[in-house]
């Protein structure tokens, strides 16, 4: 490479990447420090492990993180297997599939709090599923529903919300494929499984990975789902790092936004080379 | 050969069902919320509101931040979704079409944004801003803060995009002895204009919904459309004032969809480049 | 009238402001020209914010003074307040929060209230803590049990740990309380823990003993795990008694009350605050010292903490009145009930309380 066309490379990054190194870098920087006892807004600063030993030897802090990593894996995993059959389904214009469309991307729009709040009072003790139940003999008497301890609404309100998104990015790698490739895969007597895995994953991978990584990020970091919907005896991340900082215990709080900052990266980075050997190994 | 390519269809249906359904449901029962009249309180056992009136409406759009959290919302996103998508596109074009040392490295750094909690951000931008006496210009330190925020979606699709620009397009282009610009319309322009759309749409939307950078920064005089709502719809929740404004801001968002629907379609290229 | 207050007041562990009327720098009458010249008052409370904005047209129908009231968060309003400290003009006028909160913001950070006219009846310290020269109460409340008569009658209201021991296993499912987004259940479960265990919770001390010593508490509760449910917040708990589903919650007066006369909740429910004892405390009012605005901040928490805006509180928000000429006849509870408020326990030691009751029973749920 030479040097005029690094030059011209690093010119065309400066904007974006440039601009995030600065900004994100300031950033980073302060929680790092903080979390090693620097940039104290009240007492004495200086440096120190104390933070991260307490910190990570809390039954809350390894209970917080378990709980997290599966809120984002399932997420990511169940949105991204979703979109897939909808996207090759919606793959060719049909009579109303503008409408099918509309509708599933109309999460899209709805505003996560407004989504929350919304489902709560469908599944609330006296809402309309538990009514229904009851009336259709399901249910002997209404049954709480709300802050399950598996999660389990607040993973289909993830799902819910981040799955049109996964569509959004898959439509447009799966609409690029042309037909002759399905086609010649077809003639050669491949099953829908097997075109799925031999074609149609490795030619969207940069999709599938974009769609998981940012939603496992966002699930991964989620606060307001988890503070409404989510289970009572499990703490996010996020709602952790949030309860510390409300009590002043900034260090405290550092601690766990960097431990989240790592587990953003690590599993974004673990969720990109999965997927990348899984199916880019196939191609050709 | 249409039908071939389906995949079973059953669940997708009950899917849809359940989608429909729950779109359907929840925006009725908010309806019923927000008209209950505060002399008569609507308990489970009655299938409709006591006493209805429209004075919920009334009070919260007379009460509320709604008016200029609206407005300040629907100025802030799409100038975000603009700014970004400026600030995204040459270095989307040199993941997308270059293959260079460190490459797999700048994608990685590319995420960190998303990486970093945005209350964190959010907090830690603010006294920067302060130190450098810059805070009482509050739109355009969010909109740097979104623009910034939202640059990884942005970068993430676009390089999508330009990788799936078809290089024997481009070279075929060439050869014809076509002009940049003129290469750019036909051998470009087809494969960029969905991810530019989902692009200016994501951003949109995340800016919209963003809370942190939106509060922090932003208060006092700067409220949006998620500050509202946290503050409705949070803790200290009403459920016929928040199924007002949850009502209310669905009215937009309805209508900015199907705008965008038709500007999906009209981008999906399957449709308009004849390709495949 | 006034007797009755004052051993309301007595009862309510609140002492009056003992700041002398000191010869003023200004006269007031030119504080409120001063005021009215600058037009505006910003006022960051956290909570109430509509109704706040439209119980405050008064205030600017009498002094032509608008203000204005961003939304907010309890304790990011009190971050964004530290976070400009540096500034020379800020963006708060008034901030308001939580009395427990106090001892957490260094008082340097606001103006000293001297400038106000002299009101004996002001309130600056509630459930022991102190204000001092720069905060003043202007918010009463209470935590205790709301409950729904229709399933419970009054001689059957547990009292004690035990009665709430009993009857969450007569009753299982039937009793619900927050551990977070709202200080009722945590008020709920530390009054348990306070009359189980042997600790003193007017300590701020948090050492290691003194959490093991809670262990009594801890177990009480693990043992009845099953036989009550967790909330997600304040209004979740309040919500879910008015529909039916709960017989009891943990919950605040001041709250119940304001949903009900907002027609949220039933006007059936009540509240009572269990012998045992159940915390209460109140919200101050301080001025940052680089208010932008600090002559129309200086009338404006007059106007909040004066008799008549204090009455009028008490009728639309259910609170206890936080200035002692007050009037407080439409509150929930009676003066005799009231003596069972007991002080919020204090930082450190209540955050740890806290940290320790969600490791210990929350998380093993």
């Amino acid at each position: 490479m030479t040097l005029g066309r690094a030059a011209y490379i690093l010119m065309l990054l400066s904007p974006g990447i440039g601009l995030i190194v600065v900004f994100i870098g300031a950033v980073v920087y302060i929680a790092v420090a903080q979390s090693f006892g620097y940039y104290n807004l009240i007492g004495e600063s200086g440096f120190s492990w104390s933070f991260w030993i307490e910190g990570i030897d809390r039954k809350s802090y390894l209970r917080a993180v378990r709980y997290s990593l599966y809120v984002g894996l399932t997420s990511a995993f169940l949105s991204v297997a979703l979109a897939y059959p909808l996207a090759l389904w919606l793959r060719k214009p049909f009579p109303g599939s503008m409408t099918i469309s509309a509708i599933l991307k109309a999460p899209l729009l709805v505003h996560g709090i407004v989504a929350a709040f919304l489902f709560l009072n469908v599944i609330s003790y006296h809402g309309i599923l538990n009514q229904m139940m009851v009336w259709l003999g399901i249910f002997d008497e209404p049954r709480r529903l709300q802050n399950d301890e598996h999660a389990i609404g607040l993973i289909f309100l993830q799902v819910w919300k981040n799955m049109p998104f996964a569509l959004l990015l898959l439509t447009g790698a799966v609409q690029a494929i042309s037909d002759d490739v399905l086609n010649a895969a077809q003639d050669l007597g491949a099953g829908a499984w097997q075109r799925f895995l031999t074609v149609i994953a490795p030619l969207t991978v940069s999709a599938m990975q974009a769609s998981l990584i940012i939603i496992f990020i966002g699930a991964l970091a989620d606060f307001t789902f988890q503070t409404t919907i989510g289970p009572t005896n499990e703490r996010s991340l996020a709602q952790y790092m949030t309860f510390m900082k409300d009590r002043g215990r900034w260090n405290d709080a550092a601690v766990v936004g960097v431990t989240l900052m790592a587990l953003s990266l690590a599993g974004s980075v673990l969720l990109a080379v999965v997927s990348r050997l899984a199916f880019r190994g196939r191609r050709k | 050969m249409i039908a071939r390519l389906r995949i079973d269809q059953a669940p997708i249906l009950v899917l849809l069902l359940i989608c429909t359904l729950w779109l359907l449901i929840p925006f009725t029962m908010a309806v019923l919320w927000s008209l209950v009249d505060p002399s008569g309180t609507w308990t489970p056992d009655t299938l409709l509101p006591p006493v209805i009136s429209l004075y919920r409406w009334e009070f919260m759009w007379n009460n509320s931040l709604l008016q200029p959290a609206l407005l300040n919302s629907y100025t802030l996103a799409p100038t975000a979704a603009v700014v970004t998508l400026l600030l995204a596109m040459p270095t989307a074009y040199a993941l997308g079409r270059y293959d260079f040392p460190g490459k797999e490295t700048v994608k990685l750094i590319a995420l960190l944004p998303l990486v970093v909690p945005t209350f964190v951000t959010a907090i830690f931008f603010s006294s920067i801003l302060f130190q450098m006496g810059l805070a009482q210009y509050r739109f355009f330190a969010i909109l740097l803060a979104h623009a910034v925020l939202f640059l990884p979606f942005a970068i993430r699709i676009l390089t999508v995009s330009f990788e799936q620009v078809r290089q024997d397009h481009v070279d075929a282009a060439r050869d014809l002895g076509a002009s940049p610009l003129e290469r750019f319309r036909v051998a470009y322009w087809p494969a960029l204009k969905p991810g530019i759309m989902a692009t200016l749409l994501i951003v949109f939307i995340q800016s919209i919904e963003e809370f942190a950078i939106a509060y922090i920064v932003g208060t006092p005089d700067f409220t949006t459309v998620p500050t509202l709502l946290y503050s409705q719809l949070g803790q200290d929740f009403n459920r016929s004032n928040a199924a007002v404004l949850a009502l209310i801001l669905a009215v937009p968002n309805v209508i900015l969809m199907l705008i965008l629907e038709r500007f999906l379609k009209s981008a999906n290229p399957a449709l308009s480049s004849g390709k495949g | 009238m006034l007797n009755r207050l004052m051993s309301a007041t007595a009862a309510l562990a609140l002492t009056l402001s003992l700041a002398p009327a000191q010869a003023q720098t200004m006269d007031w009458d030119a504080v409120v020209a001063a005021a009215q010249e600058e037009g505006e008052v910003t006022w960051f409370v956290w909570y109430f914010e509509d109704r706040f904005r439209e119980f405050t047209k008064a205030f600017t129908e009498e002094y032509g003074i608008e203000v204005r009231i961003p939304d907010g968060d309890h304790i990011a309003n009190i971050d964004k307040m530290i976070a400009e400290a540096g500034r020379e003009t800020g963006d708060i006028d008034v901030l308001a929060y939580g009395f427990d909160q106090l001892p957490n913001i260094n008082p340097e950070l606001f103006i000293a209230l001297d400038g106000l006219p002299a009101d004996e009846g002001r309130v600056a310290t509630v459930a022991g803590i102190e204000g001092g020269a720069v905060a003043v109460a202007y918010w009463g409340n209470q935590t205790g049990i709301a409950y729904d008569p229709a399933k419970i009658a009054d001689e059957d209201l547990p009292q004690t740990p035990e009665d709430f021991a009993a009857f969450w296993t007569s009753n299982p499912g039937q009793f619900g309380f927050n551990y977070e987004n709202g200080g009722s259940g945590p008020s709920f479960y530390m009054s348990v823990l306070r009359a189980v265990s042997d600790v003193d919770f007017s300590e701020s001390d948090d050492s290691a003993e003194r959490i093991a010593a809670l262990q009594g508490g801890i177990d009480f509760f693990n043992e009845h795990a099953d036989d009550y449910v967790i909330t997600a917040s304040n209004a979740d708990s309040i919500t879910r008694l008015s529909d039916g589903e709960f017989t009891m919650v943990a919950a605040w007066e001041d709250h119940l009350a304001g949903l009900q006369v907002n027609g949220e909740v039933r006007d059936e429910i009540r509240f009572y605050i269990p012998e045992m004892g159940m915390f209460g405390g109140g919200n101050a009012v301080s001025i940052p010292a680089n208010a932008p605005n600090a002559n129309a901040a200086l009338v404006f928490v007059d106007w909040l903490t004066s008799p008549e805006v204090q009455s009028r509180f008490n009728v639309e928000f259910g609170t206890a009145p936080m200035n002692l000429a007050a009037d407080d006849s439409a509150a929930l509870v009676s003066m005799e009930m009231r003596e069972r408020q007991t002080a919020w326990p204090m930082r450190p030691f209540r955050d740890a309380v806290e940290a320790h009751f969600i490791d210990a029973v929350i998380l093993e749920r």
